[in-house]
C-alpha cells in the first residue's frame, strides 16, 4: 500500500520543528517530510513520486527566500501528481494579492494565520487528510484510527461499497 | 500505512493459493478415485480449485465464483466440449444357463462392482452387482435387479456414466435463483433506505427510549443494530451504527473500557442480527437454496420464528458478558439523536414499499406468495418510481450475488455428479447420534468461518449435509433442514478475529479495541452460541421445521 505523505515547507527551522511537533500524532500513519525551501520541496515531491507514494497534505509557508509558497502551490496544482494534494497556506505575512492568487490558482484548501494554536493545526491537518482519503482511497478502514472516524464511517455507509461475504 | 515491516508478503499467499488451486484442479484429472463418476472427478477438481481460491484468496472470492460457473458450463454442461457429442451405447444382458439371477455382461460394462442401467443416450442408473467370473470379454455377475434382456450401458468408462449432464442454462440460471432475487430485493431496499437516510433516522427514533445510562445505551445500540442488520447488510449496518457510537466514545477518555464495549457491541449485534431473516446475510441464502432444491422450502416467517429467539438470547448473553468484562465507569451520556425523516413524495413512497415488502415477507406462510416473488416488488417499485436511479443500481453489491450464485451452482454439481455423497461416504456417520452430528457440523462451520468468508463456509459444508441426508448415510433421524440451519447459524456466529467478518474489521479499525478483546468475547460467544443453538435445534426448531 502506498504511503500518504505530509509535506511541510517552511524556511525557518524552528517554526518547521513546531509544525512537525504539532502534527506528531499523525506521523505514525502519515510520514512527514520537511523542506526549507520551494526548491527542496520539489526534490522531495519527485522523490515521493518515484517511490510510488502519494502526498495527501502540503502545509506551506508563503514568505521564503527563492520561490514563494503560493508559487509552489500553484505549481503543485498544475501537476497531475500533486493536484489532489490538500493545500494549506500557513503564513503571517501573505498579502491580499498573494492570498487571492493562492485561492484562485492553487485551489487552496485552508489558510492558517501565524501564530496558530497547536491543536488547531492538528485538527485542520486531520480534516484535510480525511477529505483527501475520502476522495482518493478505496479502502478507508486503515485511516479510521488517525483521522475523523465518524466522517469516514459515514462515507463508507454512503458509498454502499461494503458488503457481507 | 507505515507498518509495512510486519506484513506477511502478500505475493507468497497469492502464489501458494494459485499453486494449491491448480494442483487441486489437476489431481482428479490424473488420478482415478474408485466409486466416483467421471463427472464427479471433474467436479472434485472444480471443488478443490474453488476451495483453495476461496481460502487463500489469490483472486477475490466473487471472481472465484465466476470461475466456478465458467468451469461448470465448459466441463459439466451438456453443451460443453466434453458432453455435446457423448452418448451411451446399450448392451443387452444375457442369461446364464442353469443359474438364476446370474447374467453375462460385457466386461467393459462393469466397474467398481457395478453396472449401469441404460435409460437413454445420456441417462443411466447404477446397480451394484456381485462379480462371479470373467472370461472372453464377458463377465458373469449376480444381481436381483437385472432381468432377461435388460439394457445396460456397454462401456462403464463412458464419461456419461453416473452423470446426466445439466444444461448450461442451469448453471447460468443460478444468478436468477429465487434466493438471489430475494437478496436483490433486500439490497435495493437497503440502498433506498441509505439514500433517503431512513436507516439513520430509524436509529435515532429507536434509540431514544433507551435513555442515557451506559448499559442501556449499549443494549439499545445492540438491539437496533440487530434489527437493521436483519434487513440490511451486516457491514453497512455496522458502518452506520459506528457514526452513532463514535461521538459517544469521544465523551470518555481513551483508557475507559466503555470504548471497548461500544466498539464491540455493534459488530457482535450486526453479525448476530444477520441470522434473523433469510436476507440478513449471504450464508442464509446458501442454506435456503440448498433446501429448496431438495423440495424443503423454509418460509421467510418460519426462518424468523426459529432464528429470532436465538438471536435475542445470544444478544443478551453478549450484553451480559460485556457488562462483566468491561464495567462502565461513567453513569450518564449525552446522546445526540435528531431525526429528520425525509418527507418528499419519493421518500414516502419508499417507506411504503419498504413496509409492504417486509410485511409480505414476514407473512409468507399465511398468504403463500414466495418471498422470492415478493422481492420483485421493491425491485420494480423502487426503479419505476426513480427512488433508485441508474447510479444507485450500479452501486448495488452485485459481487455478493455472484458469490452466492457460484456457491449454489457448485452445490448443484456436487449433488448431481455424486461427488458430495462420495466425499461423506468414507465415514460411517450413522454410528454418531444426531445431536453429535449437529455439534460436529456446527463446530466445523464455526471454526472455518472464523477464518474464511461465512458464505464460502456454508457453500463448502451445505452440500455435504445434503448428501448425507439424501444418501441415507447419516442414518435414521437425521434431519437435513435442522442440520443445514445449524450450519448456517454457526457460520454467522464466527466473530473471533478482525478477519472473521467485515463488521469486525470495521470495529477494529477504530483503534478502540485490541484483537485480544475480540478474541476473548468472540470465543465465548462462539462456543456458548453453538451449544445454545444446539439446544434450540433439539427442542425448539423441530416444532417449526419438522
Amino acid at each position: 500500500m502506498a504511503d500518504i505523505f505530509i509535506l511541510c515547507v517552511e524556511d525557518e527551522p524552528e517554526v518547521l520543528d513546531v509544525i512537525v511537533r504539532d502534527l506528531s500524532a499523525l506521523e505514525e500513519f502519515f510520514p512527514i517530510e520537511m523542506a526549507v525551501s520551494a526548491e527542496e520541496a520539489r526534490e522531495i515531491i519527485s522523490e515521493i513520486e518515484k517511490q510510488g507514494d502519494k502526498i495527501g497534505l502540503a502545509i506551506c509557508d508563503h514568505v521564503m527566500p527563492g520561490d514563494k509558497g503560493v508559487d509552489l502551490m500553484i505549481e503543485m496544482q498544475k501537476t497531475d501528481f500533486t493536484r489532489r494534494t490538500r493545500k494549506v497556506l500557513l503564513t503571517g505575512q501573505a498579502g491580499l494579492d498573494a492570498t487571492i492568487e493562492a485561492v484562485n490558482h492553487a485551489r487552496l484548501n485552508r489558510y492558517i494565520a501565524k501564530p496558530w494554536e497547536p491543536s488547531k493545526l492538528l485538527e485542520i491537518a486531520r480534516d484535510e487528510l480525511t477529505a483527501y482519503v475520502i476522495e482518493q482511497e478505496k479502502n478507508l478502514l486503515p485511516y479510521m484510527e488517525a483521522l475523523n472516524a465518524e466522517k469516514l464511517q459515514e462515507e463508507i455507509r454512503k458509498r454502499g461499497s461494503v458488503s457481507d461475504y | 500505512m507505515r507498518n509495512k515491516k510486519n506484513e506477511f508478503p502478500a505475493w507468497i499467499k497469492t502464489a501458494v493459493g494459485l499453486a494449491l488451486g491448480l494442483t487441486g484442479f489437476l489431481i482428479p484429472l490424473l488420478v482415478h478415485f474408485d466409486g466416483l463418476s467421471f463427472a464427479g472427478h471433474l467436479t472434485l477438481g472444480i471443488f478443490l480449485i474453488a476451495a483453495s481460491f476461496w481460502m487463500l484468496e489469490p483472486i477475490p472470492i466473487y471472481s472465484t465464483s465466476m470461475l466456478v460457473i465458467f468451469l461448470q458450463i465448459v466441463l459439466l454442461s451438456s453443451q460443453g466440449p466434453l458432453y455435446n457429442n457423448a452418448s451411451l451405447t446399450p448392451a443387452t444382458v444375457q442369461t446364464v444357463e442353469g443359474e438364476a439371477q446370474q447374467w453375462l455382461v460385457p466386461e467393459s460394462a462393469v466397474r467398481d462392482g457395478s453396472v449401469w442401467l441404460y435409460q437413454g443416450t445420456n441417462r443411466s442408473e447404477r446397480v451394484a452387482v456381485e462379480i462371479i467370473a470373467s472370461a472372453d470379454g464377458f463377465t458373469r455377475v449376480q444381481s436381483e435387479t437385472l432381468g432377461d434382456g435388460t439394457s445396460i450401458v456397454s462401456d462403464a468408462g463412458n464419461r456419461l456414466v453416473g452423470y446426466t449432464p445439466a444444461n448450461y442454462t442451469t448453471f447460468l440460471g443460478t444468478l436468477a435463483n429465487p434466493i438471489i432475487i430475494l437478496f436483490l430485493g433486500g439490497f435495493m431496499l437497503a440502498a433506498a433506505a441509505v439514500k433517503y437516510n431512513l436507516d439513520k433516522n430509524l436509529t435515532s427514533v429507536l434509540l431514544k427510549p433507551f435513555g442515557s445510562k451506559p448499559m442501556f445505551i449499549i443494549l439499545g445500540l445492540m438491539l437496533v443494530t440487530a434489527v437493521l442488520s436483519a434487513f440490511m447488510s451486516n457491514t453497512a449496518t455496522t458502518a452506520m451504527m459506528m457514526t452513532v457510537a463514535i461521538p459517544i466514545a469521544l465523551q470518555v477518555s481513551k483508557e475507559d473500557k466503555f470504548r471497548i464495549m461500544l466498539a464491540l457491541s455493534i459488530p457482535i449485534a450486526a453479525n448476530l442480527g444477520g441470522m434473523a431473516t433469510p436476507i440478513g446475510t449471504p450464508p442464509n441464502a446458501i442454506v435456503i437454496s440448498a433446501l429448496n432444491q431438495q423440495g424443503l422450502g423454509i418460509a421467510f416467517g418460519t426462518w424468523m420464528m426459529i432464528a429470532v429467539p436465538l438471536v435475542i438470547v445470544l444478544l443478551m448473553v453478549a450484553w451480559g458478558l460485556m457488562r462483566i468484562l468491561y464495567p462502565p465507569t461513567l453513569t450518564e451520556f449525552k446522546l445526540k439523536l435528531d431525526s429528520s425523516f425525509d418527507r418528499s413524495i419519493k421518500a414516502k413512497f419508499m417507506y411504503g414499499v419498504f413496509a409492504l415488502t417486509v410485511l409480505l415477507w414476514v407473512t409468507e406462510a399465511q398468504h403463500g406468495i414466495p418471498s422470492g416473488m415478493v422481492a420483485f416488488l421493491p425491485v420494480m417499485a423502487l426503479t419505476v418510481s426513480s427512488v433508485l436511479e441508474k447510479e444507485d443500481i450500479r452501486n448495488l453489491p452485485w459481487e455478493v450475488l455472484w458469490l452466492v450464485a457460484g456457491g449454489i451452482s457448485l452445490g448443484l454439481s456436487m449433488e448431481n455428479t455424486g461427488l458430495a455423497v462420495w466425499l461423506v461416504s468414507s465415514i460411517s456417520w450413522d454410528v454418531l447420534p444426531q445431536i453429535l452430528l449437529l455439534l460436529v457440523f456446527g463446530f466445523v462451520a464455526l471454526m472455518l468461518s472464523n477464518f474464511l468468508s461465512n458464505t464460502v463456509t456454508a457453500t463448502l459444508l451445505i452440500p455435504l449435509a445434503v448428501s448425507m441426508a439424501t444418501s441415507g448415510i447419516a442414518g435414521e433421524g437425521f434431519s437435513l433442514v435442522i442440520s443445514a440451519v445449524m450450519i448456517g447459524m454457526a457460520c454467522n456466529m464466527a466473530m473471533l478475529l478482525p478477519i472473521s467478518t467485515p463488521p469486525n474489521a470495521i470495529a477494529m479499525s477504530t483503534g478502540y479495541i485490541k484483537t485480544g478483546d475480540m478474541v476473548k468475547i468472540g470465543s465465548i460467544i462462539g462456543i456458548l452460541g453453538l451449544f445454545i443453538a444446539l439446544f434450540f435445534a433439539v427442542f425448539f426448531w423441530p416444532l417449526f421445521l419438522l
